[in-house]
């Protein structure tokens, strides 16, 4: 299999990595970066357990090459602390009990994250659709829809 | 302390500062919401291999050779196992009791059963040579005559599928359950009878972590991780099939991404992860693909089930018989006890004078079933509670009324030998109905409108420790204070995302009187912590619950033995409660419990206080070796659905506008956590009524993938009320009884009954998916369901 050299910024730091043309942004992270917040659900795009962010849009990561990302920005569940703060998303997710397995946490906050990133003011069915490849077993999603509400009124609250 | 200790030292009610209410977050929640949780998949060693297994593609077949030699020679291949790795030593199975009986060999050494048996395995240095190696295996098979109806499976002739030549007509397992009056006579008296047929499909748990094993092999000792329900049962059966004593066997479970009953039994591919690290002295992982997951895990058992049922002429219930028929798939496991279990759920939530119920788990090709949410509830009672609305219909009785006619009461005893403790079964049908809007609505319906009800039980606390236990033990805990007053503490229980973990903690902060972040949780390691039986039959919060209970009032009685004298009073009026050892008699006689822990260790030579608790329920296990006429648990739940939806008569599609759950557990230890189990359950529950259905051709799941298996989404979700408060249990741990299992029963009987009043057709079989329902509306037969 071909390898490429690729420089991409991970979580806010520049990446060089030989990667397999063949090697999915899924595992390029996971097996070569160690970042295993980014889970594995089905490994074909169905479930979003893997999806990241791409440029600031939500990817599922399982289909998307490592090499397709050579010269881009990617941001996973682990880039969105900072200086050990948790974003208002992840504090809500906490305080709402809005996971339980939580094996679909990480991808349903970064689809989150990605909605309100660019809409501030969103209503319950655009948090729906926003989530809609998500899936989670455990949920029912009405505790995940709550605290993405909160966390949307929380970063309305802090921009007044 | 066990079970039956004196309980002076529980904590009273009005001494709770933290249970009931909101006041603490999961304690696995920030590990969660960042990423550094670590599922079994997220487990690295820097010399690990990957593991795969070679599968059969179809079904039943002899294996007439294998051919590894390519493979072998295929650089960065480190080990490949064949069948005669495994084959002097144990098959795996499900109970200690019935060892002999188990059915499922590791690699199978000469007959495949089911399409995906497990065959070989191999461990590679990377994912894509290790699937390589699998391609470049040459098995050759002998197609042998396969069978996939489970009555077909039962007629004289048939292909035998597992224990050959045993003479048993592929009954696996045959649970009879038979008490009461005279049955005849209550027929005979009977003024209305009905006779009523069922059928149920194939659905998966679908647990979003896929299954998994990471393995090393050092000292002598296989180390697992393993995403497992029942790490215990696990080490047992690994044990036994590697051929070494227990302790030499340690199963750790690290988070697991849901399980839902599918992650109960032991399978093959940890067994050859360990097998291969042991070979190749290097860790090995093996991760199941989503595919695997499907076709060769486990799956809710299809059921077929006749019911004949007698009433009086005011509509109460008499007598029932009924007839389940489970299609289990080549294998038992988890699935023995599915049988046994089919008839219970048959008693409830109902008084009967009279049962007489059989059911049988056949052997067939098909995917193994076998444990999931409900072990067969969700089947018995979407048959069961359909039964009832018919003959409500039928006596022309308000279906709310017409349950509560013949609903169990609290202290109920049944004729099966089921002793009801608390139950709110008519509180939740009277919420249920009022907060549906059922009074209101009932004479106003448009075309296409329904609403339907679903009422339910379940067991909480299952007694069956599936290993043999001192003194039929579950669950043990321990509590260990050090000198500052912080709690460690040690739990066997399996938290498999419900949240258990968090529950166990809250129990023993709520005993002590300390704050969550005082107590620190150990779990799930064979090694570590003490014996559980494992996450099944709703046994978690009732059965560890009142383990760890016990474990922290064992500590504080010892602590209040110490500290008593010293202020003169009686260790029976001291309580911990905000971080303090108090007098309840003298408001000046309070101590940190740091202080007190300092004290107690000087006095007793520097040794850190260790509490023990213990919890069972005591069954004859007749469920499955005779009579079947005993007290399955210590509790039981009970729960009513209500659904409001309308159908669109020109395509058959559903839209739910509300579900309404109503559903007695006891008291809730925390309230948003209740909440999001009965949430989840209507999730589920929707996706087993409208959208999941596993298709399947000669035992080939044909949609193995969550593009073609679709369960619900964030917008499939219908508005949902949960109501929960209802009376304390007086055995369950400060209160408590299970959320999380029974309650995904009635949600698919609720809408069913609410689709069968907005068509007028009575649906016989799930899923009411539009075409299902289409076809109905037209006369057409549903051509689904084979018998």
């Amino acid at each position: 299999m071909h390898k490429s050299m690729i420089n991409l910024t991970i979580n806010g730091d520049e990446v060089d990595a030989v990667v397999k043309d063949n090697l999915t942004l899924l595992d390029f992270l996971r097996d070569q970066l160690g970042l295993t917040g980014t889970k594995k659900g089905c490994e074909e795009g169905e479930c979003g357990a893997c999806t990241v962010l791409l440029d600031g849009l939500p990817v599922n990561s399982c289909c998307t090459l490592a090499v397709e990302c050579n010269g881009r920005e990617v941001t996973t569940i682990e880039g969105l602390a900072r200086n050990g703060q948790l974003t208002p998303l992840q504090r809500q997710f906490i305080d709402k009990w809005a996971l339980q397995c939580g094996y679909c946490t990480p991808g349903m906050i970064m689809s989150a994250t990605a909605l309100l990133n660019t809409n501030h003011h969103p209503t319950e069915l655009e948090i729906r659709e926003a989530i809609e490849g998500n899936l989670c077993r455990c949920t029912g999603y009405a505790k995940i829809v709550e605290a993405i509400q909160a966390a949307a009124a929380e970063m309305n609250w802090e921009e007044a | 302390m066990h079970k039956d200790c004196a309980k002076t030292y529980f904590k009273k009610p009005e001494f709770y500062r933290l249970t009931g209410e909101n006041n603490y977050v999961r304690i696995d929640a920030e590990d969660k919401v960042t990423g550094h949780g670590q599922y079994v998949g997220d487990i690295m060693f820097p010399d690990m291999l990957t593991g795969r297994m070679v599968r059969a593609p179809f079904a039943p077949a002899r294996i007439l050779s294998i051919d590894t030699s390519e493979a072998e020679k295929l650089p960065g291949v480190k080990c490949i196992l064949t069948p005669k790795d495994f084959e002097w030593k144990h098959k795996v199975g499900n109970g200690e009791f019935a060892a002999e009986f188990a059915d499922k060999e590791v690699l199978c050494t000469e007959i495949v059963r089911q399409v995906g048996d497990d065959i070989c395995a191999v461990a590679a240095i990377d994912e894509e040579t290790a699937q390589r190696a699998v391609d470049l295996i040459k098995v050759e098979y002998e197609k042998l005559p396969g069978v996939y109806d489970p009555f077909e499976a039962m007629e004289e002739g048939a292909p035998e599928v597992n224990w050959e030549g045993k003479g048993l007509h592929n009954i696996g397992m045959q649970s009879h359950m038979c008490a009461g009056t005279d049955i005849d006579e209550e027929f005979n008296n009977a003024s209305y009878i009905q006779h009523r047929d069922y059928s149920t499909h194939r659905m998966v748990h679908a647990a979003m972590e896929p299954h998994g094993a990471v393995a090393t092999y050092r000292n002598g000792t296989y180390n697992i991780w393993m995403s497992t329900q029942m790490a215990y049962v696990d080490q047992f059966w690994y044990a036994k099939c590697l051929g070494v004593p227990e302790n030499h066997v340690r199963v750790i479970k690290p988070l697991v991404g849901g399980g839902f009953g599918g992650k109960l039994d032991s399978y093959s591919f940890g067994l050859c992860a360990a097998k291969m690290a042991e070979l190749t002295q290097r860790p090995v992982r093996m991760i199941l693909t989503r595919e695997e997951v499907f076709q060769t895990t486990r799956n809710r058992h299809p059921i077929y089930m006749h019911i004949d049922t007698a009433f009086a002429e005011n509509g109460k219930m008499l007598a029932k018989k009924c007839y389940h028929v489970l299609d289990g798939g080549p294998y038992g496991g988890s699935g023995v006890a599915a049988c046994a279990q089919a008839t219970l759920w048959a008693n409830f939530p109902y008084k009967l004078n009279s049962v007489d119920f059989l059911a049988r788990r056949v052997y067939t090709n098909n995917p193994a079933a076998g444990a999931m949410r409900g072990y067969t509830a969700c089947q018995v009672h979407f048959a069961h509670d359909l039964n009832m609305q018919y003959a409500a219909d039928q006596m022309g009785i308000d279906p709310v009324e017409f349950r509560k006619i013949s609903a169990a009461d609290p202290g109920y005893v049944a004729p099966a030998g089921l002793h009801i403790t608390s139950c709110a079964y008519k509180e939740t049908l009277d919420t249920a109905a009022k907060e549906i809007g059922w009074y209101e609505r009932k004479d106003k319906m448009k075309d296409g409108e329904g609403i339907g009800f679903a009422g339910t039980g379940f067991v909480s606390g299952t007694g069956f420790a599936v290993l043999e236990a001192p003194n039929q033990s579950s669950a043990c805990v321990q509590v260990r204070l050090n000198k500052r007053g912080m709690c460690t503490l040690y739990i066997g229980s399996h938290d498999i995302g419900q949240g258990s973990d968090t529950v166990m903690t809250a129990i023993v902060a709520e005993e002590l009187g300390l704050p969550m972040d005082m107590v620190k949780t150990f779990m799930s390691d064979t090694f570590l912590t003490p014996w559980d039986s494992g996450s099944y039959g709703s046994r978690v919060t009732f059965l560890a619950g009142n383990a760890a209970r016990r474990a922290a009032v064992d500590a504080k009685r010892q602590l209040f033995e110490t500290i008593a004298p010293i202020w003169g009073v009686m260790p029976e009026t001291l309580e911990c409660l905000e971080g303090k050892v108090i007098s309840k008699e003298k408001a000046e006689l309070q101590m940190p419990i740091g202080d007190a822990m300092f004290k107690y260790m000087t006095i007793h030579g520097g040794d850190e206080l260790v509490g023990v608790g213990s919890y069972y329920h005591r069954t004859d296990n007749s469920q499955y070796n005779g009579e079947n006429t005993t007290n399955y648990a210590p509790a039981y739940s009970f729960s009513t659905g209500a659904a409001h939806l309308t159908v669109d008569k020109e395509t058959g599609v559903l839209d739910i506008d509300e579900f309404v759950f109503a559903h007695d557990c006891g008291r809730a230890l925390n309230r948003r956590a209740v909440e999001g189990q009965l949430e989840g359950s209507i999730g589920m529950g929707l996706g087993y009524a409208v959208y999941e259905h596993n298709i399947t051709k000669e035992g080939k799941i044909l949609n193995p993938n969550f593009r073609d298996y679709r369960f619900p989404t964030a917008l499939d979700m219908p508005k949902m009320r949960t109501f929960y408060d209802f009376t304390p249990d007086e055995e369950g741990p400060l209160g408590a009884k299970e959320a999380g299992e029974g309650s995904a029963a009635p949600v698919a009987p609720a809408i069913a009954n609410a689709v069968n009043m907005a068509t007028g057709v009575y649906f016989t079989s799930l899923p009411l998916d539009p075409e299902h329902i289409w076809r109905a509306m037209n006369g057409m037969e549903d051509d689904r369901h084979s018998k």
